[in-house]
């Protein structure tokens, strides 16, 4: 059955999600950074399905992102498929039932999510100050992602392949 | 699932549809950008609103009770005795609960807008329901539930009870998305309270909004309130937006940098109100 057809129901599945993290995500906010649901979401679809169909969770969730959210039509879309692509390698390439995947793909799907991200914002007109912005919120974002994916992992494993 | 996954996506075709997807996300963006989205964003957020309106209440309601909660462990072990006395009463203690602070919360825009009789404010309806912050950590938008039908239009200033919230960047029917003043393309004229200062308070990314173009040599003390300066008309002159906590001087620069924490508590932000006019001259 293709993808195409059988994967519309990620549709309202990722806008829930989207919905949830604009509303409840900022009280899980930690010294001013709050978790990435979407993201989290995509890299463990990559993890359990494969980049291919990751890449289509990117695409969907993204488009919520910013229909929900002040930024740019169709960056957080491009940000989350080159995250999936990144972390699907963990699907064919790593066992990622070992304790660590999880949450090294976690970190660094986060960190491929906020440079794309952070191009695309430069390049529609966005001024960042590169240095503040590692330290200050790349950082701890990537950390926060990392060690909620560490936290998730058990729940995680529990999927079949 | 790896095998229906390859079965559903060979390589050629995965690479098809990769390009499709990414010329579609560039394409959305390249209209958005032009302005040519408007009408499609306003439809789905029409559909989105009550959702996440709904879900702000239940996580705002969830959020208050959890804080009473804990408060009401602590006084069961010091007074474990009238726990039970009051266990039927502590489901209407709550919702009055709520109730009161909500009251106290509207008695505070109330009083707000009486004390500044220039800014015409829309009655009831000025008071909007924060009903979501941005999906993402590097800008800070919020949405609320007023829109253009409620006579609401871009660059209008937000407020609260607090102080200043930020300015609305993008107006639906039903919806509005406020550009906050900690995001970073934000930009507010601003002046010191006491040292009568001016300059332009920009948001910084994952910290507080900094005050810059100060002149070099100028005292500026920690503690010092900053104020809309009402210069360029953007928002009424007055209004509170922080408290000066860090100056940051050096020697080879020709400016110096106050670093301002906002007086708006941007964590627990639910109600704020739009400033539909105001007398620029205030």
């Amino acid at each position: 059955m293709s993808i195409w057809r059988t994967s519309w129901l990620i549709v309202p599945v990722l806008g829930a999600a989207a919905i949830f993290q604009v509303v409840v995500g900022p009280r899980l906010a930690v010294y001013g950074v709050r978790p990435d649901l979407i993201l989290l979401l995509v890299i463990a679809r990559s993890l359990l399905a494969g980049r291919h169909d990751a890449v289509l969770w990117g695409f969907v969730g993204g488009l919520w992102m910013d229909i929900l959210s002040g930024g740019p039509m169709g960056a957080s879309s491009l940000a989350l498929m080159a995250a999936a692509l990144l972390t699907g390698v963990g699907h064919s390439a790593i066992f990622r039932r070992n304790l660590f995947v999880p949450s090294i793909a976690a970190v660094l799907g986060s960190a491929a999510f906020s440079l794309v991200y952070l191009a695309i914002l430069t390049i529609v007109g966005y001024r960042f100050p590169p240095g503040l912005l590692l330290t200050e919120l790349i950082t701890p974002v990537v950390l926060y992602n990392g060690t909620l994916m560490f936290l998730a992992t058990p729940l995680l494993n529990r999927f079949p392949e | 699932m790896r095998n229906n996954d390859q079965r559903g996506w060979s390589g050629a075709d995965f690479a098809v549809r990769l390009t499709i997807l990414a010329l579609t996300a560039v394409l959305l963006l390249a209209l958005q950008q032009t302005g040519r989205l408007g009408r499609i964003e306003s439809l789905v957020t029409l559909v989105t609103a009550p959702g996440q309106s709904g879900l702000a209440t239940l996580t705002n309601r969830l959020s208050e009770s959890l804080t009473t909660l804990r408060n009401y462990r602590n006084l069961q072990k010091r007074v474990s005795e009238l726990e039970q006395i009051n266990h039927s009463l502590i489901v209407e203690t709550l919702r009055l609960a709520e109730v009161e602070r909500e009251n106290q919360r509207l008695r505070e825009l109330l009083a707000f807008a009486e004390t500044r009789p220039g800014f015409e404010l829309r009655g009831g309806q000025i008071i909007a329901l924060a009903i979501g912050q941005n999906a993402t950590n590097f800008l800070n938008y919020t949405m609320i539930d007023l829109g253009s039908y409620h006579g609401i239009e871009v660059g209008m200033p937000v407020v609260n009870e607090q102080g200043l919230v930020g300015r609305i960047s993008s107006v639906t029917n039903t919806t509005s998305k406020v550009l906050l003043i900690t995001d970073i393309s934000s930009t507010v004229n601003a002046i010191l309270q006491a040292s009568r200062l001016t300059g332009i308070i920009n948001g910084s990314p994952g910290s507080h909004p900094v005050m810059g173009f100060i002149p070099q040599g100028a005292e500026v003390g920690v503690g010092e309130a900053a104020l809309t300066s009402g210069m360029g008309g953007n928002f009424p002159k007055g209004i509170p937006i922080g408290q000066v906590v860090e100056v940051r001087q050096r020697d080879v620069n020709v400016v110096q940098e106050a670093v301002v924490r906002p007086t708006v508590d941007f964590g627990r932000l639910e109600f704020v109100m739009v400033i539909t006019n105001f007398d620029s001259g205030q």
